[in-house]
């Protein structure tokens, strides 16, 4: 077990590595720069020159790479260029924010992609199984962007129930805070939770046409031991699996849900930071992101490895 | 440092601004009639940073203007008036200025302000400020007393109040110690009104009452950034409201008082919508693109002046703003000091016939001529995707080239090359006035990118005046000759004036629309 | 082209059409497959018959007309500009779907190609799978993000970050499924028959990761569709002069309120394109996918 830890971080060192590298170079290829985004439309050529000398921009290529590295091995992802506070410390405010409404979202999209994807399995072929997959389908299939504007139209505007955006600290109004990001949460959700109803879907018919399973069943076990007991425990592991997936996408998704709600967290952070060409953010933040992403994943690989049904199949019948 | 025989500069438009103050039945000092509450105003653009000295955008200004203060700003109408200055006086040889400061003020942690802060954040605005080409006429300043400041010159300038004065990115006073901080590094520190209380980016920025502020009081109320400001609510909070659908659901359901830029097609629905008010800001701004007069064929003033003349500017603006304009074929807006008709004749011809004779006259030969435009302003956007019909219809091979805003701003700044036309928008530039309008168009801005950076001689010599002319009457002279012979060369075309409709809860007393917002003496109605 | 009645009469002469009809009877009794196909066929017609739907050109201005809602004269109303919302959105299907096609192309070249290397020659696995692993890092829409506005708005960095983000992917799924057709039976026997690793790829390998790389190219279709509407949503994407759905969403939300239309419309465009290729996709991983297959046999 410790083996494989170690030997899956240590795999994840030339990954990260390429990651940086990414993360750094793509940036290089984006025609503008800082430079004119801060100076704006009445910037002299003089002046932009002076505002690149400030931040650094006017150093060479292997210069600014290594002091990149330099700096990234110190934990140090440099300084944001319009914000004027560290990168790091610019995610680490951030984060919880992002992070916050991550577990709402996934909170959603697992109780309603469990409970769909099983009862779509149980009713194989039947309505009930029609009906959840078109819902995961529809769900899978709507831009979350689009479902966003039109969820302010009706519940901001017509019904008048939420928000139209903003964001509450829960530690200030827990009540504010489920005002204020439920509708970004159940956009965020929605692609995920369709996705979460698919898997479950599959793996769910995949582990009832097992050979343990009609075992269990010929054994005489009512139907619900059967899915209690083994099925539901097997269910889970992709659905483990795919957490890693579904809070890259969830991330990924946050850039436009967030900006569009007008919620402060690192998607907004990342979005405007590429817009206007803030290097310093966009690297770091990406890297940031992420390596933070490829960590949890290698978590959740251990605990899959550790969780395996098919050792526990092995073992147990 | 001496000053003989001096003379006290501004008093014209002091009286100027008193006059207005007075004739809008303001008798008396402001007094807040109602105390309290929080005013959420929704800007349209993100802030950011707050850092007054280095940055231009509209959104720090709506905040960060309630914060800091300046020596000396524009009033409503644009001219200069003291703000922390109490008076400012000018020596006979026209090279040294002497403000003496304001009694009592103190900065937002309690220290009183003096000369010193003054001197540090002049010294930080010359460094790393925005426009610091201002002081590049300086020859030095100092502090004789706590209370007084004097900037000496190295040769008259006779527009050096105005320069000084300008708002696009004003010299605030801050702190002496955080006047020694790099850009963007500073805590928010100024003495006006309302004071810093918190900034959550992409999020609000939140201010507070200052208690301890002391006013100006050589005005009744609030003119322009100067006057009598006064602090009526507790907090004012700051929302970022981008999306306009939110933006003006958050006006309609009251999370929002105050919320920037209601589209025209959202202004009939809100007129009508109860607790709701729309207040608009007839010139707020100029649509206007320039050529590129390095790249052929917009190097040929011939295909330059036949785009004009195929030019319908009503079709353009109504797309361009949904129906809410004005045409003006100026520079200026009209009733502005330095406005003129001059070479306004070429403007809105609408003729296609015109312009496939000056097309012929010119050689054109069916080149392409790339309009470079951008999404992100849809006024832009919306005026190029009509020229560009209008154009074609005239029988030239124009062609879009969207590009993001950032992208299109540095290619129509760096390159020579790729591009024909380029759409912008003069917003507190030609409020500013004749001088601050031309600046981009003169050299060494040269936005029109003539052959060597090297703009037109007339035009130049007519900017110098316009910059240092000792009179009014000979500056305005020289701007008109100047835009005529902008518009007659086609360095740039204006497509007519951008109205800017704010929106306001009817519980919102005494909110008047300005180029940026402001909330000082504004109250909330129980 | 598969109407009964016709492959009834053509059913007494065993040839090509019967073993279509054999093959294809799956399919057809696959619920999800059909609703599927008929989404998406409808999608592809209306694109492909764009010029017989609608006489308007896409981008032809006429201010006085802006903001119809939808009517006889103008089926899904007109925009801002007074443009016809149904020609726009009938022409922006050729960019969307053009985007998407393009990207489902790649993936299938480049996806195959790599993945069959990386799961063929474990040398090259690992230094292949270590840099699919780095870009599948990356959230997937953030990365496509960062490369598009790195290389500026346009259709063709649409299709590069777009491939960049799933060619990776696709990878994977065709790799996973080497490895484990690698090692069987008939596939160890045409190596000891001397077979060359070319053709036990061409012959054996690649024939049996047909299925799943189908199915996953039905749902990269799917997510590039919806992909391309973010970039476009965000300015990255193609120009607007042809418009892709996800400019035309983009356009319209400012008028979300008064003129609804300019942004459902589009928005219901791109589900219809991608359920019907997720249902597709569906349809075709329960008909061909050899778990399946087992259960059933």
């Amino acid at each position: 077990m410790i083996g494989y830890t170690l030997n899956r971080l240590l795999q994840a060192i030339p990954v990260l590595f390429l990651v940086s590298l990414f993360a750094f170079g793509i940036i290089y290829l984006i025609p503008g720069d800082a430079a004119t985004v801060i100076g704006g439309p009445t910037a002299t050529a003089a002046d932009l020159e002076q505002i690149r000398r400030n931040l650094g921009l006017d150093q060479p290529f292997h210069v600014q790479i290594l002091t990149f590295y330099t700096n990234l091995f110190q934990g140090d992802l440099g300084r944001s260029l319009l914000l004027g506070i560290p990168v790091t410390e610019a995610l680490i405010q951030r984060s919880p924010i992002t992070v916050g409404i991550a577990i709402y979202s996934l909170a959603i999209t697992i109780v309603f992609g469990l409970i769909t994807g099983i009862v779509a399995a149980l009713n194989h072929n039947k309505w009930l199984d029609q009906a959840a997959t078109l819902f995961a389908l529809v769900g899978v299939s709507l831009p979350n962007f689009w479902l966003a504007l039109v969820m302010i139209v009706i519940f901001s505007v017509y019904l008048g129930w939420l928000p139209t955006g903003g964001y509450v600290p829960f530690t200030e109004d827990p009540v504010g805070w489920l005002r204020t990001t439920t509708m970004p949460a159940v956009a965020l959700a929605l692609l995920q939770a369709g996705l979460l109803t698919r898997i479950t879907r599959s793996t769910m018919l995949e582990v009832l046409g097992q050979d343990y399973i009609r075992t269990a069943r010929a054994k005489g076990l009512s139907e619900w031991q059967v899915i209690g007991q083994h099925a539901l425990a097997n269910v889970m592991m992709p659905v483990v699996t795919v957490m890693g997936l579904i809070l890259s996408v969830l991330l990924s998704g946050s850039i436009i849900i967030e900006t569009i709600f007008g919620v402060p967290g690192i998607g907004a952070l990342m979005g405007n930071a590429i817009m206007s060409r803030d290097y310093p953010m966009v690297q770091g933040g990406l890297f940031f992101i992420t390596a933070a992403l490829l960590l949890l994943n290698i978590v959740i690989d251990v605990l899959y490895t550790w969780l395996d049904p098919r050792i526990r199949v092995k073992g147990g019948d | 440092m001496k000053v003989d025989r001096t003379k006290t500069i501004l008093t014209s438009s002091i009286a100027a601004g008193a006059l207005l103050v007075a004739t809008s039945a303001l008798a008396e000092p402001f007094e807040c009639p109602n105390v309290g509450g929080e005013l959420i105003v929704g800007l349209q653009a993100g802030v950011p940073s707050l850092d007054q000295q280095t940055n231009t955008s509209s959104a720090t200004r709506n905040v960060a203007m309630n914060v800091y203060e300046t020596l000396v700003i524009r009033d409503e109408n644009m001219n200069p008036v003291p703000d922390l200055a109490e008076s400012i006086e000018v020596s006979e040889d026209g090279l040294s200025y002497t403000f003496r400061l304001r009694d009592g003020v103190k900065f937002h942690n309690g220290e009183p302000m003096t000369s010193a802060d003054v001197a540090a954040s002049y010294q930080r605005y010359k460094d790393i400020g925005f426009n610091r080409s201002v002081l590049d006429i300086v020859a030095g300043w100092e502090t004789p007393d706590d209370s007084t400041f004097v900037i000496t010159l190295s040769e008259p300038q006779p527009t050096f109040i105005e320069n000084l004065s300008s708002y696009t990115v004003p010299i605030v006073i801050m702190p002496e110690e955080e006047a020694g901080k790099p850009a963007n590094q500073v805590d928010i520190i100024g003495t006006g009104p309302f004071s810093f209380v918190e900034f959550v980016p992409d999020s609000h920025v939140l201010l507070e009452r200052y208690e301890d502020y002391q006013p100006n009081n050589t005005l009744d109320g609030v003119s322009g950034f100067a006057g009598r400001k006064q602090a009526c609510v507790d907090t004012v909070r700051f929302r970022m409201l981008t999306e306009s659908g939110a933006r003006m659901a958050a006006l309609e359901t009251g999370e929002a008082h105050i919320v920037e830029d209601v589209p025209t097609i959202s202004q009939e629905r809100l007129a009508e919508t109860e607790g709701v008010e729309l207040v608009r800001l007839e010139n707020w701004g100029l649509n206007i693109g320039y050529p590129n007069f390095s790249f052929p064929p917009t190097d040929n003033e011939k295909v330059r002046q036949a785009m004009v003349a195929a030019m319908d500017m009503e079709e353009i603006m109504d797309a361009a703003t949904d129906g809410a304009y004005k045409l003006n074929g100026a520079l200026q807006f009209p009733g502005q000091a330095y406005f003129s008709e001059a070479g306004t004749e070429w403007y809105n011809q609408a003729d296609p016939e015109r312009a496939r004779q000056l097309l012929e006259e010119g050689g054109y030969d069916g080149e392409p001529i790339i309009l470079l435009t951008n999404q992100q302003f849809p006024f832009m956007y919306n005026t190029s995707v009509v020229m560009n019909e209008q154009l074609k219809a005239a029988g030239m091979n124009s062609e879009l080239r969207v590009l993001d805003w950032p992208t299109a701003l540095a290619t129509s700044e760096q390159e020579t090359e790729g591009w024909n036309f380029f759409y912008t928008g003069w917003i507190t530039v030609v409020a500013q006035g004749g001088p601050t309008t031309l600046r981009n168009l003169a050299d060494p801005n040269n936005v029109h990118k003539p052959k060597d950076n090297t703009g037109n001689p007339d035009f130049n010599a007519q900017f110098e005046i316009v910059e240092n002319g000792q009179t009014l009457e000979e500056r305005q002279a020289a701007f008109a000759e100047a835009q005529r012979i902008a518009l007659e060369t086609v360095m740039v075309i204006p497509f007519g004036i951008l109205p800017s409709t704010q929106g306001i809860r009817s519980n919102v007393e005494n909110y008047k629309p300005f180029y940026n917002t402001r909330v000082s003496n504004v109250w909330l109605e129980q | 082209m598969a109407a009964p009645d016709m492959l009834d009469t053509v059913g007494e002469r065993p040839g090509a059409l019967a073993r279509v009809r054999a093959g294809a009877a799956p399919f057809l009794r696959n619920r999800a497959f059909v609703t599927g196909a008929v989404l998406f066929g409808f999608i592809v017609f209306a694109t492909a018959a764009t010029p017989l739907l609608t006489d308007a050109a896409p981008n032809e201005l006429s201010i006085r007309d802006r903001f119809q809602p939808p009517s006889l004269q103008f089926l899904l109303g007109t925009d801002n500009l007074g443009r016809d919302m149904l020609a726009r959105v009938l022409y922006g299907a050729r960019l969307s779907l053009g985007i998407g096609l393009s990207v489902v192309l790649i993936n299938a070249l480049l996806g195959v190609a790599l993945g069959a290397l990386a799961g063929y020659y474990s040398r090259l696995d690992d230094i292949l799978m270590r840099i699919a692993d780095a870009l599948m890092a990356f959230p997937a829409v953030l990365l496509a993000i960062g490369i598009a506005a790195a290389l500026g708005p346009s259709a063709v960095t649409a299709v590069v970050a777009l491939s960049v983000v799933y060619v990776p992917r696709t990878a994977r799924v065709v790799r996973s499924s080497v490895l484990v057709v690698r090692e069987l039976d008939f596939v160890q026997a045409a190596r000891a028959g001397g077979a060359t690793d070319l053709r036990i790829l061409r012959r054996h390998v690649l024939p049996n990761c047909l299925a799943p790389l189908i199915v996953q190219l039905s749902f990269v279709f799917a997510y590039a569709v919806l992909s391309e509407a973010v970039l476009s949503f965000l300015g990255l994407g193609a120009p607007p002069t042809v418009p892709s759905w996800g400019i035309l969403i983009s356009e319209g939300r400012a008028y979300l309120r008064e003129a609804p239309w300019l942004t459902i419309v589009p928005g219901i465009a791109i589900a219809i394109t991608a359920l019907g290729l997720n249902l597709l996709g569906d349809g075709l991983r329960d008909v061909l996918d050899p778990r399946m297959k087992v259960e059933q046999g």
